[in-house]
């Protein structure tokens, strides 16, 4: 017994050459079945019933009255995830998507109350000139981290991030502040937004009008990576950046326009937040959308189609976490709990994915 | 402005600046060796909400001894991925910190609260089961040094835990520069593979920076919350692991400089609440919140220069993984 304990055991760990597409979907999916267990396991340990929650999890994507809320918080999750599928293809890590969201929220709101306050703007006008707004807030937002990594290699991960906190400070002072409505009975919001100036205008209902834009934004962004100058630039710049200076790419062009794209459209997922599900401005209007979009491009690989299936599974993740605390009273942090076990199981499973993993018992020659 | 105002914002300058300085001491750790741990927020939270709980069932040392320990635990797991599997560590870090501040959240509910309590520890009266509060460390004034006027209320009027922090830092920067200890930490960060090829186990220095990095987040939690402010609400942390995170960058990655970082955002913390009392414009606040960020931005870009990289040796592998080449 002893002597054969002493055998050591090998661990190897080599790079696969190829793995299946039917292989990499059976990862993905046994990864978020894995979460789900480690989930329930804990539900147990505090002492409620994992099936009830699960039921109810699963209940949202059963009724339809609940599968619509589910689109409409997949909007601008599945907008900021188009954005940053842009900005990871270049290898530009941006969190910032909230950031650039609350930037979006901050312009669309500026137009309507331009309108509302001075009537500077006809009626007709209001939508297209707040979705402009917005694309352009979001995109300077994004522009400068790009622009500091092009030009002086500064870390992009720390600047979006802390910009985050920039936003959301700014639209919290213009919302306790100037631009608090004046009949809200001193609640830290805006104006409600006229009906023109929603993007219910388009279908009466938000959640259609939202996923043709979805949908509209998934096919700009597939064919500028496909099938444009900037995609293809993008994509070496991605893949190596020693060729792309090779290849005479002007990097800080491409990495600046790339950003701005990039947080244009996330900054269009802000307009939606407060055009589309609120109707008009609060402060800590994002319950962290941008932080889960995240979550969603890496899912689904940087390829835009995935990304709306999967962001409306996200979505419906969140409704699932209000309809818990609302029932079971579990708080909606078990959204957030969710979200990051699937997302460290997937991020395992591309492990998995890339790498063999051998064990063998024995002595190396 | 009396003396007794002045005295008292200074200790709460300190007193916040803890928070920050705490978490940022293994953070620089960490990150001079070459793992970002974005993770920091997710283990201060747990931190804070393992002290909240421990600390109702079985009173103040076991807490701050178990959150350091579910922080190490946090580290351990992050050093698992980011170290040996060699993910993306922004990625890994991030799930690391949703994933604290989920778990921290089902703390929030009553009911499950004391369920969790009565599994700690069945003998515990009914109040506190339901209780949102905890009791605070007790101050320790240090004889003689706490009478100097302003120094002493600022310096020598504290709980355990600032004292702790501030020979911490003194301890680490001393080990980190003038130690070989320290100066296996910094190749490692600077160069892995040279480190690698002069005998340096590159992976075992990862994973002990990352696990220290996880438990000094975590105990910045517990200060914060059994030190400073115990009361319990969800998401009672606010983002402030991401303040040491701006804050290890603004220190330049020194344990020494990031006693003054500390401070200097506590101040800006303090501020925000005072100036209100002064009725110094209801504006003001956000714009000092939004200044530690700012700073953070600034000193990024002051510190991408390459004359500034090369002086103050910013860690150059800082978020690359090591893998060796065989």
């Amino acid at each position: 017994m002893a002597k054969t304990s002493r055998i050591p055991y090998n661990i190897k760990i080599q790079k696969r050459l190829y793995y299946s597409r039917k292989l990499s979907i059976l990862t993905t999916f046994s990864a978020i079945i894995i979460a789900f267990g480690v989930a329930g396991l804990f539900f147990t340990i505090i002492g409620l019933n994992p099936l009830e929650v699960y039921s109810y999890i699963g209940g949202v994507f059963a009724s339809p009255t609940l599968l619509l809320e589910s689109f409409k918080r997949a909007i601008p999750i599945g907008l900021a995830a188009l954005g940053l599928s842009i900005a990871f293809k270049m290898n530009f890590w941006n969190i910032g998507a909230e950031g650039q969201m609350y930037m979006g929220m901050l312009a669309s709101t500026g137009i309507v109350l331009l309108h509302v306050y001075y009537g500077l703007i006809p009626d007709y006008l209001v939508l297209s000139l707040m979705i402009l707004a917005a694309f352009l807030t979001g995109g300077l937002w994004c522009c400068l981290p790009a622009f500091l990594k092009a030009k002086m290699k500064v870390n992009e991960i720390l600047t979006t991030l802390m910009m985050n906190y920039v936003a959301m400070y700014l639209v919290d002072f213009l919302i306790y502040g100037p631009w608090r409505d004046p009949k809200g009975y001193g609640f830290p919001l805006s104006v409600p937004f006229p009906e023109y100036s929603k993007l219910t205008v388009m279908f009466g209902e938000f959640a259609y009008g939202g996923l043709l834009l979805l949908c509209l934004t998934a096919v700009i962004v597939f064919i500028i990576l496909r099938y444009t100058k900037l995609g293809f630039e993008l994509k070496i710049v991605g893949e190596n950046i020693e060729i792309a200076r090779y290849a005479g790419i002007n990097l800080s062009k491409v990495v600046t326009v790339g950003g701005f794209i990039a947080g244009g459209i996330a900054g269009i997922g802000g307009l939606t937040i407060v055009s589309g599900i609120i109707g008009r401005l609060r402060p800590r209007a994002s319950p962290g959308y941008g932080y889960t979009a995240i979550i969603v491009v890496l899912l689904s690989a940087l390829n835009p189609w995935l990304i709306i299936p999967v962001s409306i599974f996200f979505g419906g993740l969140f409704v699932a976490g209000d309809i818990l605390q609302a029932t079971l009273r579990i708080p909606g942090a078990a959204v957030e709990m969710y979200q990051a076990l699937i997302f460290l199981f997937i991020v395992i499973g591309e492990f998995m994915k890339r790498y063999k993993i051998t064990i063998t018992r024995g002595v190396v020659e | 402005m009396s003396i007794q105002w002045v005295e008292q914002v200074l200790q709460l300058t300190v007193q916040m600046g803890t928070v920050y300085l705490l978490a940022s001491l293994g953070e620089i750790y960490a990150e001079r060796s070459g793992v970002l741990n974005l993770g920091l927020e997710g283990m201060m939270i747990m931190g804070a909400a393992t002290s909240f709980i421990f600390s109702i069932a079985y009173g103040h040392l076991p807490a701050i001894f178990i959150a350091a320990v579910v922080g190490a635990l946090m580290g351990f797991i992050l050093s698992i991925l980011a170290v040996d599997m060699k993910l993306n560590q922004v990625i890994v870090g991030l799930a690391l910190t949703l994933l604290g501040i989920g778990l921290s959240g089902f703390f929030t509910f009553p009911e499950i609260r004391k369920n969790i309590l009565l599994k700690l520890n069945p003998s515990l009266p009914e109040e506190m089961l339901l209780t949102q509060q905890a009791e605070k460390l007790p101050e320790i004034p240090i004889p003689l040094f706490s009478n100097i006027p302003i120094l002493g209320k600022m310096l020598f009027s504290h709980n355990v835990l600032v004292y702790f922090s501030l020979i911490f830092s003194i301890l680490m920067w001393f080990i980190l520069f003038k130690t070989r200890i320290g100066l296996t930490i910094r190749s490692v960060g600077e160069n892995p593979s040279m480190a690698d090829s002069l005998g340096v186990n590159v992976y075992m220095v990862r994973r002990a920076t990352t696990i220290i990095s996880g438990a000094f987040a975590s105990l910045a939690g517990a200060y914060f919350f059994i030190g400073f402010h115990p009361f319990w609400r969800e998401g009672v942390t606010a983002g402030r692991g991401f303040i040491a995170l701006a804050l290890v960058i603004l220190a330049t990655w020194s344990p020494l400089r990031a006693i003054l970082g500390a401070y200097l955002f506590g101040g800006v913390e303090t501020f925000q609440y005072r100036l209100q009392l002064f009725g110094l414009g209801a504006q003001s606040p956000y714009f000092l919140a939004m200044l530690p960020y700012i700073m953070t931005i600034i000193t990024l870009i002051i510190i991408s220069t390459e004359s500034i990289k090369k002086k103050i040796g910013a860690p150059a592998s800082l978020g690359i993984p090591y893998s060796r080449e065989e």
